[in-house]
């Protein structure tokens, strides 16, 4: 029996893509033991014991590498573990820094290189974009008002206002960009990217490069609902050629190991690359579901076996994300606050 | 038999806050330290009271030697240059020196500094924006080299040099794009506009200088190697341009420094161990860049004047808890006898904050405060520490860079800076302020003196 | 007593406020004088039974019970003008 831990078991309103790297590993062996890693009691995964089957709480990356390898050091020891399948971006630099110490430990991973996360870094998006023929938003790199309404006055509103690891806000005007700028900054840090916003359909590939060129597997969608925090909704499979051609591109150019996620606006004039994502989406079940399991396949080739390459889904799919919810009592959070697991 | 104590803690549970191992660290990432290159901090307390920095002979020495390896395996002709400022003080420069570190200095203090303590002319660069004329005329007189800053100091170099009869050999010091923000725009001749062309046409011209050398320094705290890549790449280019163009060989390329320490910066969400390129990826990038820019058969000098990558992991402050106090928000506050006064870097940094013994109990979040009587002095907004009793001693690190420079004596005394040597050798290498220190350069009128009334 | 009675605590220091919803841990020697406080004990006797049982002397206990009553009064688990002795 494979024990597996998966992060990002956040469900809510701005999912985490935890859940459904769960329901997928499951879908294909339902003996697969779960460790749900979470980085709050309150996280849903935590109390949904159906898809995980244990839950530890993890010290958050910022504490330091020590104790977040020690805490995953501890969870091998207490209940065995092979693999770990991280989805967050924050934690990533971590697992990757540290993926040789882990194996070492017999923890495997399927993570991009150093190199390879660095790469895609939103600050560097756009060498990236010209190197495999693709267009990306006019962007800035901003650290101040100054620089901020310096950025906003070259684009014209709507802009975007990013930050480094997470959000993305799109503002209409200054007192909304600089209230964003404020709300990154403080959780974040600098620096904090003003990006044009472009008119056109936004599609998405998820995949994963087998680190020498080649893949296994991807699904290209198209958003047809988002919410207000940006999150798909609803969508449908497509197979955009181009699109599905540049990201084996991209693939293929860097050797891209590991799960990955290309946001891009296909516009009149070319597409244009948003973001790279070196990770599962939150929508992930959506390949699962049209018979591509690429966290099934990510996990077979971390633990070192050859996964299935097919990329052979139907366009036309749809994805219907819905909220449910269900009742527990106290016992679960008594064990997880005074405990830290369950 | 009575039972271990432990101070009483009740936390509220907050949604979003209830991480066992995050905030409340316990016990995963608490750390006590008792000692000090093997000396019992308890046994330093004893002999110089707190608060009091601690500097390791050994721990400068290895960080400089680090530096010194990554880029001398790399780049057959390098120079390393102490940076003054981050810490002027005379056993922690001798030691750099020793280590074969010339002198970087920018301003007619430190080079004074520099020349009491025995650095010969030649091994001194002088930087910086404010340089009168009267330490310039020293400064060429006794060799030293010359980073220009501005238009007037182009100026006031030839009519020192005219003056006194001597050709020197300067440099200018650049500033460019090299994709890092926010960019040092203030220092130097920029590049990308033309303006640093213009000042070689003008220092050609003048005929009284010799162009030597090209110098920039990006910033400060560079998290992205890439940017020296940049930097290099552009200064050669550069440096050819003003050969073929001027017929000034350019003899040396001084990067300036600004290479990060193991510190958290306030605003960066990983911890330093990844955030922080290691020093062996910097240097690799330089070299790469250096080497694949210049001409076959030409190897100018490369300049490095790391500062705080060497002695900021080094220092070492002890400072003690002196009362304890609850907030109305809950949060618990520590008053301790060190504050911003002392560390000047708690405004960007958070330090590392260990024990110096062990105390059991949870973690709670609290505030850091120092002991002066003014609102801003914070040492650190936000820790997560068991309840300590009075008298519990702190060490913070690193703060070995800037801080000793720096401080303020402000409302208290400066204290105590020992130097551990590398055969544990304790020294007091800067002694406690006094009130005679404060008062022997003030002067009180006669009709001022308060007298007793008769 | 007041508010302290109703209180839910288990034996791992997990407090369940069931008037407020709020929920708490507390470490042992909270728990220690949680009970005390529940049984209306005096300042002064808290003070002599934490010394009794524990190795700690009489003034960081006095220190550190009024620094616990100040946090129970931040919660609203006590009233302002209890345990003012």
């Amino acid at each position: 029996m494979t024990n597996v831990a998966i992060s990002g078991i956040n469900a809510v309103d701005n999912p985490g893509p935890g859940v459904g790297v769960i329901k997928s590993i499951k879908k294909k062996d339902k003996n697969t033991k779960i460790i749900g890693l979470a980085y709050d009691a309150m996280e849903p995964g935590v109390y949904m014991d159906w898809l995980t089957d244990k839950v530890f709480i993890m010290p958050y990356p910022s504490e330091g590498e020590t104790p977040f390898i020690n805490r995953l050091l501890y969870i091998k020891e207490s209940c065995g573990l092979d693999a770990i399948i991280p989805t967050l971006d924050a934690e990533l630099p971590l697992f990757i820094a540290n993926g040789e110490k882990l194996g070492s430990f017999g923890i495997c991973t399927f993570l991009p290189t150093k190199e390879q996360f660095r790469l895609r870094a939103k600050d560097r998006l756009s060498d990236l974009a010209q190197s495999i023929g693709l267009k990306v938003p006019e962007s800035r790199t901003v650290t101040s008002y100054e620089e901020l309404t310096k950025a906003i006055n070259e684009m014209k509103f709507p802009v975007m206002i990013k930050g480094v690891f997470y959000k993305a806000y799109k503002a209409f005007n200054y007192q909304e960009a600089t209230s964003y700028f404020n709300k990154i900054v403080s959780e974040w840090g600098y620096p904090v990217i003003v990006q044009k916003v472009v008119a056109g359909e936004e599609m998405n590939v998820v995949g994963v490069g087998d680190g020498e060129g080649g893949d296994f597997g991807m699904v290209g969608i198209k958003k047809l609902w988002i919410t207000s925090l940006g999150k798909i909704w609803t969508g449908v499979t497509v197979k955009h050629e181009e699109m599905l051609r540049t990201a084996k591109n991209f693939v293929k150019e860097f050797n891209w190991k590991g799960a990955f996620e290309l946001e891009c606006i296909v516009s009149d004039d070319g597409i244009y690359l948003i973001e790279i994502n070196p990770r599962f989406p939150a929508w992930i079940y959506f390949a699962t579901g049209v018979g591509i399991n690429l966290p099934e396949r990510l996990l077979s080739a971390a633990l070192g076996k050859e996964p299935e390459r097919a990329s052979n889904y139907e366009p036309g799919k749809l994805y219907i994300r819905f909220t449910d919810d269900f009742v527990t009592d106290m016992e679960i959070f008594q064990k997880i606050v005074t405990r830290g697991e369950r | 038999m009575k039972q271990r104590y432990e101070k009483p803690t009740i936390f509220k549970l907050h949604t979003g806050l209830m991480n066992k191992f995050g905030s409340f660290a316990y016990p995963l990432s608490r750390r006590v330290r008792t000692e000090i290159d093997s000396i019992p901090i308890k046994e330093l307390i004893e002999q110089f009271g707190t608060p009091l920095f601690v500097f390791s002979e050994k721990k400068l020495r290895q960080k400089f030697k680090e530096i010194k390896n990554a880029f001398t395996t790399r780049y057959p002709n390098v120079e390393f240059t102490w940076s003054y400022k981050t810490n002027y003080l005379d056993a922690i420069c001798a030691i750099l020196h020793n280590e074969g570190e010339t002198a970087e200095v920018v301003s007619e203090f430190e080079y004074e500094k520099a020349r009491r303590l025995g650095v010969p002319g030649e091994q001194i660069i002088f930087n910086g924006p404010y340089k009168p004329k009267k330490i310039l005329k020293t400064a060429i007189t006794e060799g030293a080299r010359i980073n220009i800053d501005t238009f007037e100091e182009i100026n006031d170099l030839e009519e020192v040099a005219e003056s006194i009869g001597i050709k020197p050999k300067v440099g200018i010091r650049l500033n460019m794009d090299t994709g890092i923000h926010p960019q040092w725009s203030r220092f130097g001749f920029n590049l990308e506009s033309g303006q640093a062309l213009d000042a070689i046409k003008r220092i050609s011209y003048g005929k009284h200088l010799e162009l030597s050398g090209l110098h920039c320094h990006i910033g400060t705290f560079i998290l992205e190697p890439k940017a020296y890549e940049t930097e290099i790449k552009k200064m050669v280019e550069f440096a050819y341009r003003i050969e073929d163009e001027f017929g000034f060989k350019i003899e040396y390329i001084d990067i300036g420094g600004g290479f990060p320490s193991r510190s958290k910066l306030k605003g960066i969400y990983l911890p330093p161990e990844i955030a922080i390129p290691s020093i062996n990826e910097i240097a690799d990038r330089i070299s790469s860049a250096l080497l694949s820019s210049l001409r076959p058969g030409d190897f100018p000098k490369l300049i490095i004047e790391s500062g705080r990558a060497i002695v900021d992991e080094a220092g070492y402050l002890i400072t003690q808890i002196h009362a304890t106090k609850r907030l109305p928000d809950g949060r618990k506050g520590y008053i301790l006898d060190a504050g911003v006064n002392t560390l000047f870097t708690a405004f960007w940094y958070h330090f590392n904050i260990e024990i110096d013994k062990n105390i059991t109990g949870p973690s709670e979040p609290c505030i850091l405060y120092g002991p002066l009587c003014m609102n801003i002095d914070v040492v650190d907004d936000l820790a997560y520490l068991p309840p300590l009793p009075r008298g519990t001693n702190l060490i913070l690190s690193p703060v070995g860079a800037y801080n000793v420079t720096q401080w303020m004596q402000f409302i208290r005394y400066r204290p105590n800076v020992i130097l551990i040597g590398k055969n544990g050798e304790i020294d007091l290498i800067r002694e406690m302020e006094n009130i005679e220190d404060i008062v022997r350069r003030e002067h009180l009128p006669e009709r001022l003196t308060l007298r007793k009334e008769q | 007593m007041g508010k302290l009675g109703r209180l839910a605590i288990n034996s791992e220091g997990f407090i369940f406020d069931p008037e407020t919803g709020n929920s708490y841990t507390i470490n042992k020697t909270g728990l220690f004088i949680l009970n005390l406080l529940k049984e209306e004990k005096k300042t002064e006797e808290i003070i002599e039974k934490l010394t009794e049982e524990y190795d700690i002397d009489r003034e960081e206990a006095m220190r550190d019970i009024t620094d616990f009553i100040e946090q129970l009064r931040l919660f609203g688990l006590i009233n302002a003008e209890e345990y003012n002795d």
